[in-house]
C-alpha cells in the first residue's frame, strides 16, 4: 500500500474513532487488538527459527563435554595406548591384503596364459611359501595387543579397565537418583569400586619394554623378506613395506611417551569432531563420532547430483523460457512443477526397486567399461542417490532460472537483435549473463535443497561410514557411503535420549541448519549484489 | 548465383545450424527431465496397479485399503504353492493340524495399509490446520497491516531462511521440543512422546514458509481499488479486510495451500521420530476417552513405504506391498499437487482493474 494512501485512510478512520465510544482493552480499541492478533502470528516465524536453534543447540551442546570425557577414559583406561601398537599390527594386515591381491593378478595371469588352475597354482609355490613368511612375522607382535585388548583369557586389559570405569559411572548415576528420590540409605548401599588407573594399568605398562624388541624383530624380517621377494612384479608392494617400516620409530617414540594422566584439552572434543575420520558407535572397543566421512558422503552425493541436475535444469529453462511456442510452455511448466511433488521416499524407493539395478546391469555392458567405476556391484551407491536427487533439484533449479531468465529486460533482447545478432548469441551472450546472479542462485537453493534430503540417501546411498576412496578417481561415485542426514534418520530412533550419540547427532542437525542459513543467506546476497538494474 | 552472395549464405546457414543444434539439445535436456518424471510415475502405477487394481469388478482390491498389514506366510502345501496372511495362515493351520508347513515370513506384505492412509489423513489435516491459522494470519499481517522497517524485513528474513531448512532439521527439532519436551522450574512442557501432537506441530512449522508466501500472493492479487474503496466509504481496516479482501484472496490462498498439503503428506523425514509408528495393532480413535486421540501414535505411508523398502527383502512377495503402498501414496500426492496447479493457474490472473 502506498504511503501516502494509508497515511489519509487512517487519519480519516482515527477521525472516524474519536468521535465514537470504542471498546477498550489495555487501552487499544479492537481494530489495534486484531492488528496486534495478526502482528503476533507473524512473528512466529522468528519464533519458530529462534526454537530451532535453542533446541539444537540445548540438546547439542552436551555433546563437547561429553566426548571430552569420552576421550578421557579412552586414554585413562589405556585404550590409545593399545590402540598406537594396534598401528602396526593393521599396517601389516594392510600389507597381507596387497599380498593377496597380488597373488590372484598372478594367478589369472598364469591362467590367461593357457595354464590349468592347478598348474597355476603350483607355479606359484615361491610366492605362497613368501607370503607365509611375510604373514608369519607379525604373530608375536599381534598377540601382544591381543592380550592387551582384552587379556590371556578375555577378561583383563584395556577393555576390563573401561568396563570397570563404566560400571562405577553407572552406580554413581543409581546412588544420585537414589539421592534425589530421597532415598539415602539405599544411597548409601550403592557400592562404589572407583578404579585407580595407576594401579589398572600396571600390566599394560609392563608390557611396554616387550613391544620395541618385537617391533624391531618385526621391521629386521620384513625388510629381510622384502628384500628377496619372488618373481614378479614387487616395486609398489616394496614401496609400500618401506613406508610402513618408516613408521616404527615414530609409534614406539609414542608409546614411550605415553602418560594416561596427561588431561584431554577441551579443543580435542571439538577437534575429534570436526576433523575425525570415524563414525563408529556402540562398538566394543571405543567410539568416535567423527563427521568427515559424513559429511565428505553428503558433499559427493550433492556433488553428482548438481553434476546432473544443473545442465538439465538450466538447459531446460534456457529452452522453455526463450526457444519454445507458448503452446510447448503450457504443458511443460506445470510438468516440472509436478515433478517436484514427487515426495523423496518414492523416489528413494525407486531408487532401491529399480534405478539401483538398472544402473547396475548398465555399468556390465561391455562397451561401457571406458567409463570410470565401471562395471560396480553394489547397487545403492554415490551415483544411484546422485541420479534421483538430481531429479528432486531440477524444478527448484528450472523453476528459479527460468525466473531469473524472465525477470531479464526486454530492451536488452531487443538491443542484441537489432544489432544483427541471432537467438542463440543472444541467449548465451545477453540474456543468460544478464540473468546468471539469478541461474546461481537457482543452483545454489538447488543445492540447499539435495544437502538437506534424507530419504533418497537415507534409502540409497549404501549406508557405509567410510570416507570414499578417492584413488579411484571419478569412479569413487560407484563406492556406497552415509551422509549427515541419514545417520541422523537411522540412528536417531535407537539412541537413548541425553546420551553422548544421541547429542552428536543433534550437533549434526545444528551443521546442517547452519550450512542450510549460510546457503540460503549466499543465494540472496548473490542475487541482491550482482542484480542488473533495468534504467 | 555470384559468389559473394553464395559465401554470406554459408556463413548464415552455419551459425543457423549451429542455433539449430544447441535448441535441440536444450529441447532434449527439458525432455529427458520430463521424461524421467514421466517414467517414475509409470513404472509405479503400471507395478503398483497389479495390487491395487484387480479385474473383476469393483475392480478395486479393496481388502488392500480397508485392512491392516499382516506377515505373509509362503510354503508349500500337497504340492500347491500358497500364500497368505497371518489370520488366514492361523485358520489353515487349524483345519490341518497333522500339516508340517515351515513357511517362509515376510513381515508387513500381506493385508492392506488402511491405518497408514488414516494416520496420513489425520497428520495432514491436523498439521494444516495449524499451518493455515499461523500461516493466513501472518499474511494479512505483512501484506495488509506492516509498513517496510527492519521488524518486517526480519520476519521475511526468517521466512526465507525457515523454508529452506531441511526438514530432517525440523523433525530433530520436534524430537526434542515436542516429544520430549522440556522442564523450566521443575514443570514440564510439552513431552507428548511420538504422537499425532507433535507431529502436527512439526510439520505445521515446516509447511508455514509455503503458506505464507502462498498466502501473501493471493493478497497481493487483489487489486488495491477494492481496498482504497472500502477505506473511502469509512470502513475500518478490518472491515475491509475482511470484507473486501479475504474473500476474494481466499480461494488464491486455499489453493495454493493445496501444494503445502502436497508437502505434507510428502515428507518422512519429520514425522519419522515425531508421529510414527513402524506398526500399531490401534487405530488411533481406539482409545478410553477421545480427548486421548491426539496424544497417539500412527502409522502414516510415507513411513510405511520407507520401512516396507529398507526393512523386508525385494522379491516377488514382498514387491506386491511395496508397489501397493507407493502407488496408492503417488496417487494421492499426484492428485492434490494436480489440482493444486490446475486451479493456480485458472486463478491467476482473474482479477484484473
Amino acid at each position: 500500500m502506498e504511503p501516502a494512501a494509508t497515511k489519509t485512510a487512517s487519519t480519516f478512520t482515527q477521525g472516524v474513532l474519536t468521535t465514537r465510544r470504542r471498546f477498550r482493552f489495555l487501552g487499544l480499541t479492537a481494530e489495534d487488538l486484531i492488528r496486534v492478533f495478526f502482528g503476533g502470528n507473524a512473528t512466529v516465524a522468528i519464533i519458530v527459527l529462534a526454537l530451532i536453534t535453542i533446541f539444537l543447540l540445548r540438546e547439542g551442546a552436551g555433546f563437547f563435554g561429553q566426548n571430552q570425557e569420552n576421550l578421557r577414559i579412552y586414554r585413562q583406561a589405556g585404550l590409545e595406548y593399545v590402540d598406537y601398537m594396534r598401528t602396526q599390527v593393521d599396517g601389516h594386515t594392510a600389507l597381507t591384503r596387497e599380498l593377496s591381491a597380488l597373488r590372484l593378478a598372478q594367478l589369472q595371469q598364469a591362467m590367461a596364459a593357457g595354464q590349468t588352475t592347478e598348474a597355476a597354482n603350483a607355479s606359484l609355490k615361491d610366492f605362497d611359501a613368501f607370503s607365509d613368511k611375510f604373514s608369519d612375522a607379525i604373530v608375536p607382535l599381534r598377540q601382544l595387543v591381543s592380550e592387551l585388548t582384552s587379556g590371556p583369557d578375555g577378561d583383563a586389559g584395556a577393555t576390563a579397565i573401561k568396563t570397570k570405569f563404566l560400571v562405577a559411572a553407572d552406580k554413581r548415576v543409581e546412588r544420585q537418583q537414589l539421592i534425589a528420590a530421597g532415598k539415602t540409605e539405599a544411597a548409601a548401599q550403592v557400592r562404589i569400586d572407583e578404579v585407580d588407573f595407576e594401579k589398572e594399568l600396571q600390566p599394560l605398562l609392563a608390557a611396554r619394554p616387550a613391544f620395541e624388541p618385537a617391533s624391531r624383530e618385526l621391521s629386521a624380517s620384513l625388510t629381510a623378506l622384502a628384500a628377496k621377494p619372488p618373481a614378479g612384479d614387487f616395486g609398489k608392494f616394496q614401496a609400500d613395506v618401506h613406508t610402513y617400516l618408516a613408521g616404527f620409530p615414530a609409534t614406539v617414540q609414542k608409546i614411550a611417551a605415553w602418560d594416561f594422566n596427561q588431561p584431554v584439552a577441551f579443543r580435542q572434543a571439538f577437534t575429534s569432531f570436526l576433523f575425525g575420520t570415524q563414525w563408529l558407535t556402540a562398538s566394543l572397543w571405543q567410539d568416535w563420532y567423527g563427521i568427515i566421512p559424513l559429511f565428505v558422503g553428503s558433499l559427493m552425493v550433492s556433488l553428482v547430483a548438481l553434476v546432473i541436475a544443473v545442465p538439465f535444469g538450466v538447459g531446460a529453462a534456457i529452452y522453455i523460457n526463450q526457444v519454445a511456442s507458448p503452446r510447448e510452455q503450457r504443458w511443460v511448466k506445470p510438468a516440472i512443477e509436478f515433478i517436484s511433488a514427487i515426495p523423496s521416499v518414492v523416489l528413494g524407493f525407486f531408487g532401491i526397486a529399480v534405478l539401483g539395478e538398472l544402473l547396475r546391469k548398465l555399468s556390465g555392458v561391455t562397451w561401457l567399461d571406458w567409463v570410470p567405476g565401471f562395471p560396480f556391484s553394489e547397487r545403492l551407491n554415490i551415483l544411484t542417490a546422485g541420479c534421483l536427487l538430481a531429479l528432486i533439484s531440477v524444478p527448484t533449479i528450472f523453476t528459479l532460472s527460468e525466473d531469473a531468465l524472465n525477470n531479464v529486460p526486454r530492451a536488452f533482447r531487443e538491443a542484441s537483435f537489432a544489432l544483427g545478432a541471432n537467438r542463440l548469441q543472444t541467449i548465451l551472450r545477453i540474456t543468460v549473463p544478464a540473468a546468471l546472479s539469478g541461474i546461481i542462485s537457482a543452483v545454489l537453493l538447488g543445492f540447499g535443497r539435495v544437502i538437506g534430503e534424507t530419504m533418497v540417501v537415507l534409502l540409497c546411498a549404501g549406508n557405509r561410514i567410510a570416507i570414499p576412496d578417492f584413488t579411484a578417481g571419478l569412479g569413487v561415485v560407484t563406492q556406497p557411503t552415509h551422509t549427515m542426514t541419514g545417520i541422523i534418520a537411522q540412528e536417531m530412533g535407537e539412541v537413548a535420549v541425553g546420551s553422548i550419540h544421541y547429542r552428536a547427532l543433534f550437533v549434526i542437525g545444528l551443521m546442517l541448519f547452519i550450512l542450510s542459513l549460510l546457503i540460503n543467506y549466499g543465494a540472496q546476497t548473490i542475487v541482491r549484489r550482482y542484480r542488473i538494474s533495468i534504467g | 548465383m555470384d559468389d559473394t552472395m553464395h559465401r554470406f549464405r554459408t556463413s548464415a546457414t552455419a551459425a543457423a545450424r549451429r542455433e539449430r543444434t544447441v535448441f535441440l539439445l536444450f529441447r532434449v535436456a527439458t525432455y529427458l527431465v520430463v521424461g524421467c518424471g514421466v517414467a517414475v510415475f509409470l513404472t509405479i502405477f503400471l507395478r503398483g496397479a497389479g495390487t491395487v487394481l484387480q479385474k473383476e469388478a469393483p475392480f478395486v482390491n479393496t481388502a488392500f485399503f480397508t485392512q491392516a498389514p499382516e506377515s505373509l506366510y509362503v510354503f508349500d502345501f500337497e504340492g500347491v504353492h500358497r500364500q497368505m496372511g497371518f489370520r488366514e495362515f492361523q485358520e489353515f493351520k487349524a483345519a490341518h493340524p497333522a500339516a508340517k508347513l515351515n513357511p517362509e515370513t515376510y513381515i508387513y506384505s500381506a493385508g492392506g495399509i488402511f491405518p497408514a492412509i488414516v494416520g496420513t489423513l489425520l497428520l495432514v489435516v491436523g498439521s494444516m490446520t495449524i499451518a493455515l491459522l499461523l500461516g493466513v494470519c501472518a499474511a494479512i499481517f505483512l501484506n495488509e497491516y506492516a509498513r517496510d522497517g527492519k521488524f518486517i524485513r526480519f520476519v521475511r528474513l526468517s521466512i526465507m531462511n525457515l523454508a529452506g531448512v531441511p526438514s530432517i532439521v525440523f523433525g530433530l527439532f520436534g524430537a526434542s521440543m515436542f516429544v520430549v519436551g522440556f522442564k523450566v522450574f521443575g514443570i514440564q512442557f510439552f513431552g507428548w512422546n511420538t504422537s499425532l501432537m507433535a507431529g502436527w506441530f512439526t510439520l505445521a512449522f515446516m509447511v508455514l514458509p509455503v503458506i505464507i508466501t502462498a498466502s501473501e500472493e493471493s493478497l497481493k492479487a487483489v487489486p488495491k481499488g477494492f481496498r482504497e474503496g472500502s477505506l473511502a466509504l469509512g470502513a475500518t481496516r478490518w472491515q475491509t479486510i475482511r470484507k473486501n479482501v479475504l474473500p476474494y484472496a481466499l480461494p488464491g490462498i486455499l489453493t495454493s495451500s493445496i501444494l503445502g498439503i502436497a508437502r505434507v503428506a510428502g515428507e518422512t523425514a519429520p514425522i519419522m521420530f515425531t508421529a510414527a509408528f513402524v506398526v500399531s495393532d490401534k487405530l488411533p480413535w481406539q482409545v478410553d476417552h477421545l480427548t486421548d486421540m491426539p496424544f497417539q501414535g500412527v502409522m502414516a505411508l510415507p513411513y510405511h513405504i520407507y520401512v516396507v523398502s529398507s526393512k523386508i527383502p525385494q522379491n516377488a512377495y514382498t514387491a506386491r506391498v511395496q508397489y501397493g503402498t507407493t502407488f496408492v501414496f503417488l496417487l494421492i500426492v499426484a492428485v492434490i499437487a494436480s489440482v493444486s496447479i490446475i486451479l493456480r493457474n485458472r486463478l491467476r490472473n482473474r482479477y484484473k482493474w
